[in-house]
C-alpha cells in the first residue's frame, strides 16, 4: 500500500536518510524502531512531504506521492499524529478536534465524528473547553490521537505516542493501537518502547544512522540478541 | 436549557450591536452637528481606524505583522482617483476599484509571505517604498511629484450631499464596520480555525490538511483590498494627492499604534484604539504641548504596553469581568 523505495532525504546540505527501502502492508501494524537520530522521524516526515527528497520515491496505491504538498496529505488519506507536544495549545479540545477534520468538511458528518471521538477518549469530553496547552503529556496525546483520527484517515503515521508517558497511559495507548489496528487501517509506528513496539507489530523495521539495516516479521524478532547488536554500547 | 441562555445572550448582543451602531449613524453627527472642526477630527480617526482594523485582520488571521500598509493605502487612493478623473468613472465603483487594484498589488508580495516575523515585516516596508517610488516616477499617469489636485468629491445621491461631513462620515463608518463584520464571520469561519491554528504552528497545520501559504495569501489580499478601499475614501475625501502624502509612513504607523492600543487581537479594538489615541493626541496633547505633541502618543502606548500588553479593549473586558460578573464576550 504504501512503498518507500531508494528514499534519500534530508535538512538542506545534512542529509539523513540513505537510500532507504521500506514496505508497508495494507490493514498492518509496522513498526519502525532504532536508537536516537537513526532517521525514523526524519521518515514520517519525509512520507508527509515535509522533508524534501532528493532521491528514489514514495508511492501510495502505486501511484507517486513524493514532491506532494503536506496539506494534500489528509485527502490522500494520511494523518500524521505527532507526539503529544505538537497539539495547538492556544486553542480548546474541541478546536484541535474540529482542525483534525479540516480537510473532509463534511460537516453532515462532524458531529458524529466528534462523538466517536469523544466515546474513545472521555477524558477529553471533559476536558474539551480547555485550552489544549492546559492537558497533562497523556491527554495531550490521547488529543493528538483523537486529532489524526477526525479525519477518518487509511494510512496512520504514529510519531513516539508513548514518550515521556506514565505507565498507564502507555497502556491504554497501545490498547487503542490495537483496535485501529484491527479496524484494518495502516499503520506506521515509531516507538523507542521496543518491546511493546514489536509486540502489537506485524512488520519490525531497524533503523540505525539513517538506515534500514534490518527488516523483519515481528514474530521472527528477538528482542534480546538486537537490543545486544544494535543498542548496546 | 444551555441553548436557549445561549441563544437569549446572542440575542442581546444582536441588540446591543444595533443600538452602537445606531448611536454611531445618528447621535454622533447629531452631537458634533455645527462643529466642522470636530467632526472632521473623528473622520481622520476612522481614516485610521479603517486601516487599523485591516492590520489587525492580518496580524490577526495571517500571523503576519505588515510595515507596509502605507502602499496599500497609497495604491487604492491614486487607483480611485485616476479612474474617477481619466477614465470618468462614477466615484463608489472606481473607490471598489481602488480595492482591488490594492488587491493586485499585494500578489507582487506574495513571494514575501514565506517569510517569517520581522523579516516579513520589512520586506513589506521595502514594497512600499518601492510603490511610493513608482507612483513619484510614473508621471504621465500619476502626475509625478507634483500630485493630483481637485480630485472629484463624493456626488449627492438622493438628495443627499455625500461630500458633506456627515456623509464622508457615514461612508467610512460603514467602510469600517462592514471591515469589523467581516473580520467577524472570517474568524469565526473554519478558516479562521485554520488561521488561528497556524499561530502555534504553521508546520502542524500544515499536516492536518491546510494550505497555509494559500490561506495567507487570501488574509492578504483581503487586508490590501480593504486598505486601498480606505485610501480611495480618503482620496475623495481630501480632494488632492501626491506620492509623499498618499505612501506616507504615517498611513502604517498609526493604525498599528491604534491597533496595539485597543488591542489588535480583538475585532473592535482596532477601531476604538483609533479613535480614542487620535482625538486624544489632536484634542488634548496639541493644546497642552503644540510642539512635539508625539511625545506624549509615545509615552502613552508604552504605558499600556507595560500595563496590559493585550490592549485597551481586553484590559476593560478584564476589569468588568472582575467588578461586574461575567460580560457578553467581547467582539
Amino acid at each position: 500500500m504504501l512503498d518507500v523505495r531508494g528514499l534519500r532525504a534530508g535538512y538542506g546540505s545534512i542529509n539523513v536518510l540513505w537510500d532507504v527501502d521500506l514496505h508497508f502492508e495494507g490493514g498492518r501494524l509496522t513498526t519502525i524502531i532504532g536508537p536516537n537520530g537513526a532517521g525514523k522521524t526524519t521518515l514520517l516526515r519525509a512520507i508527509m512531504g515535509q522533508v524534501a527528497c532528493t532521491r528514489g520515491e514514495i508511492t501510495i496505491d502505486g501511484v507517486r506521492r513524493d514532491g506532494t504538498d503536506t496539506w494534500r496529505m489528509p485527502e490522500l488519506g494520511v494523518a500524521m499524529i505527532p507526539e503529544g507536544r505538537m497539539v495547538f495549545r492556544d486553542m480548546s479540545v474541541q478546536e484541535n478536534l474540529l482542525l483534525g477534520a479540516y480537510p473532509v468538511r463534511k460537516h453532515a458528518g462532524l458531529d458524529q465524528k466528534l462523538a466517536l471521538a469523544y466515546a474513545r477518549f472521555p477524558r477529553l469530553f471533559e476536558r474539551r473547553a480547555q485550552l489544549a496547552g492546559s492537558l497533562s503529556g497523556g491527554e495531550a496525546q490521547m488529543l493528538a490521537m483523537a486529532r489524526g483520527l477526525m479525519a477518518d484517515p487509511r494510512i496512520l503515521l504514529i510519531d513516539e505516542p508513548s514518550l515521556g508517558l506514565a505507565p498507564v497511559i502507555v497502556q491504554e495507548i497501545f490498547g487503542l493501537l490495537g483496535k485501529l489496528k484491527t479496524e484494518g487501517r495502516t499503520i506506521v509506528l515509531v516507538e523507542q518502547n521496543t518491546r511493546r513496539a514489536v509486540e502489537i507489530a506485524d512488520q519490525v523495521y531497524l533503523m540505525q544512522g539513517g538506515k534500514v539495516v534490518l527488516s523483519q516479521p515481528a514474530k521472527e524478532v528477538n528482542l534480546e540478541r538486537m537490543h545486544e547488536r544494535y543498542f548496546g554500547r | 436549557m444551555q441553548e436557549v441562555m445561549r441563544r437569549a445572550s446572542r440575542h442581546r448582543s444582536v441588540a446591543l450591536a444595533v443600538v452602537i451602531a445606531a448611536a454611531l449613524y445618528v447621535l454622533v453627527p447629531f452631537a458634533l452637528r455645527g462643529n466642522l472642526y470636530l467632526m472632521s477630527l473623528v473622520v481622520a480617526s476612522l481614516t485610521i481606524g479603517g486601516i487599523a482594523v485591516a492590520w489587525a485582520l492580518l496580524g490577526n488571521l495571517g500571523g503576519l505583522i505588515s510595515f507596509g500598509h502605507a502602499a496599500f493605502f497609497g495604491i487604492g487612493s491614486y487607483a480611485s482617483a485616476i479612474l474617477v478623473m481619466k477614465s470618468g468613472w462614477p466615484i463608489f465603483p472606481a473607490m471598489l476599484a481602488g480595492g482591488i487594484c490594492a488587491s493586485l498589488a499585494a500578489v507582487l508580495v506574495l513571494p514575501a509571505l514565506r517569510l517569517k516575523g520581522p523579516y516579513f515585516a520589512l520586506a513589506v516596508l521595502a514594497y512600499a517604498h518601492i510603490f511610493r517610488i513608482v507612483a513619484t516616477e510614473w508621471k504621465a499617469l500619476t502626475g509625478g511629484a507634483g500630485g493630483i489636485g481637485s480630485i472629484p468629491r463624493f456626488p449627492v445621491l438622493l438628495g443627499f450631499d455625500f461630500a458633506s461631513k456627515t456623509g464622508a462620515y457615514w461612508i467610512i463608518l460603514s467602510l469600517v464596520l462592514a471591515f469589523a463584520l467581516i473580520h467577524f464571520y472570517v474568524r469565526n469561519s473554519d478558516y479562521g480555525l485554520a488561521l488561528r491554528a497556524m499561530h502555534d504552528s504553521e508546520e502542524a497545520t500544515r499536516a492536518v490538511g491546510v494550505n497555509s501559504l494559500l490561506l495567507k495569501a487570501m488574509m492578504l489580499f483581503l487586508s490590501a483590498f480593504m486598505t486601498g478601499m480606505v485610501g480611495a475614501f480618503n482620496a475623495h475625501y481630501i480632494n488632492f494627492l501626491e506620492p509623499d502624502y498618499a505612501f506616507s509612513g504615517l498611513w502604517t504607523m498609526l493604525p498599528i499604534v491604534a491597533a496595539i492600543f485597543g488591542g489588535y487581537r480583538t475585532i473592535t479594538g482596532p477601531l476604538v484604539g483609533a479613535v480614542v489615541v487620535y482625538l486624544l493626541d489632536q484634542l488634548v496633547f496639541k493644546a497642552v504641548m503644540p510642539i512635539g505633541h508625539q511625545i506624549m502618543l509615545g509615552a502613552m502606548l508604552g504605558a499600556m504596553i507595560l500595563w496590559n500588553a493585550g490592549g485597551l479593549l481586553p484590559a476593560i473586558a478584564g476589569w468588568w469581568r472582575r467588578h461586574r460578573g461575567p460580560l457578553a464576550p467581547h467582539a
